[in-house]
């Protein structure tokens, strides 16, 4: 035990800036995950099958290949072409998958809105756009918020396989101490101990965000 | 006013208007009554285009809408509808609720949207209501702002479904005196109701649908009194 906090106190500089990594490309894939995923939701719904068969496609994909497979193919896939650093490349492949879970979040969540709230809002001489944008979506994203959540901490979980393209977050760190080392129980181990605290405090952040927004 | 020639409307394979004429006036109030699944919802609905008819003719105002050729958005402005469940916009206040399309639709400027919006809430009797959200309204004073929210895109006519039918008893009777203060207005209104008093006191023409087809219309007082096809008869002994 006092070897592990031994390891935990000699490593906790390069732990917090690894975290740090962590949590940024969690934020920015999540980020443009959202918007991927608003903009796909929409497709999915529209009566033009052309954008509803292409978000089918892209969800099927996504969800129907292993994220470490899809983080690796945008790597070595897309830096042949572009010159794109490790963490943009994991930032997108993150925010590519994430995008397709939220796409159905946010559908299932547009869906759930009662079919009188747009008839109400046609009714009142405005286009399916304006509906959706006035009336639809702010009750939509409401709805969204919990599943959201959910997604945001699975989110920040799955961005530890992009350790494997090299980028110096919690997972990365933890396996390079851990080789040089030899002590990898201690080191998965803290690895381990920083995700959950990560992962406490998102929780209580969505917590607070439902809460205020019941009121 | 407004003016059907042999509607029809089917969903898939049932076929629910079976060719409707129908003229209705300015000025006029026609209540629309028959028992339920006759197709009196979806008879309104295919008034403001909630519902694309399959077969004839609907004039409004002298112009003839073909669906795919017009801005139904535009018509729709011009005939407001109030829902049974009312429909209001929970993430609206009141006041909110109602200048939401004069804004955004009308493109009023906000100040008089506001004027007038807190005017029609006068007029409904909820003038205290304004800043108030809807889940704290009784089903009564909702529907009042649905009524007051449908106006205030001063429609040349008002459609009601069964607006009073999601209420409880007590308070029915607020709102039938809203729809009464505009029928006295001269507002032209079609209310599928089952409140036969209301049909009695206000209803220019009463119109009954029998399995989507018009099978009796006339003066409220004749109807009622007298009414002559089978189905009326047995449909009003049931109500009554
Ligand atoms: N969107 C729909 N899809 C399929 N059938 C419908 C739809 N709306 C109404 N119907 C059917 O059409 C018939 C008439 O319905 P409706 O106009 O609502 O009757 P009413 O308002 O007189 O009770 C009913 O049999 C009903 O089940
Ligand atoms: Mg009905």
């Amino acid at each position: 035990m006092s070897q592990f906090l031994e390891s935990f106190v000699q490593t906790f500089n390069g732990f917090i800036n690894a975290a740090g990594v962590t949590l940024q490309i969690t934020l920015v894939s999540l980020a443009i995950g959202a918007v991927i995923g608003l903009v796909v939701a929409l497709m999915k719904l529209s009566s033009i099958k052309v954008l509803s068969l292409t978000a089918n496609v892209y969800i099927g994909i996504i969800r129907g290949t292993p994220l470490i497979v899809q983080i690796m193919w945008l790597y070595f896939g897309i830096t042949q072409f572009i010159v794109l650093s490790a963490f943009w490349a994991g930032a997108i492949a993150l925010a590519i998958h994430s995008g397709a879970y939220i796409a159905e979040i946010f559908r299932g969540a547009i869906q759930s809105i009662e079919k009188g709230q747009m008839e109400a809002a046609e009714s009142l001489g405005m286009t399916k756009t304006l509906a959706m944008r006035r009336v639809i979506l702010p009750q939509a994203f409401k709805r969204a918020i919990p599943p959201l959540g959910n997604q945001f901490i699975i989110g920040l979980k799955d961005s530890s396989l992009v350790a494997f393209i090299g980028i110096s977050e919690i997972f990365n760190l933890s396996m390079s101490q851990a080789a040089s080392t030899f002590r990898q129980l201690e080191f998965y181990t803290i690895a381990g101990v920083y995700y959950l605290v990560l992962v406490i405090i998102f929780t209580i952040i969505v917590n607070k965000i439902e809460k205020r927004l019941e009121t | 006013m407004i003016t059907v020639r042999n509607l029809h409307k089917y969903f898939k394979d049932l076929h629910v208007l079976k060719g409707i004429d129908l003229d209705i006036h300015e000025r006029e109030v026609v209540v629309l009554i028959g028992a339920s699944g006759s197709g009196k919802s979806t008879l309104l609905r295919c008034l403001n285009f909630l519902e694309l008819k399959d077969e004839g003719e609907i004039i409004i105002d002298g112009q003839q809408i073909e669906p795919k050729k017009v801005q139904l958005n535009k018509i729709r402005e011009e005939v407001g509808m109030v829902f049974q469940h009312f429909n209001l916009f929970p993430h609206k206040t009141v006041l909110e609720n109602i200048i939401e399309a004069p804004v955004h639709v009308k493109k009023i400027n906000k100040e008089e949207a506001v004027e007038t919006g807190i005017a029609l809430l006068e007029k409904v009797g909820l003038r205290d209501k304004v800043d108030v959200y809807p889940d704290k309204l009784s089903g009564g004073q909702k529907q009042r702002v649905a009524i007051a929210r449908a106006l205030a895109m001063k429609p040349k006519i008002m459609l009601f479904d069964e607006p009073t039918s999601a209420l409880d008893p007590e308070l029915v009777g607020e709102v039938l005196q809203v729809m009464k203060g505009l029928a006295n207005e001269g507002m032209t209104m079609v209310v599928v109701t089952h409140e036969m008093g209301f049909a009695k006191e206000v209803a220019d023409r009463v119109i009954f649908l029998d399995t989507g087809v018009i099978a009796e219309e006339g003066h409220p007082e004749e109807f009622f009194a007298n009414p002559q096809h089978e189905k009326a008869k047995q449909f009003l002994k049931n109500i009554l």
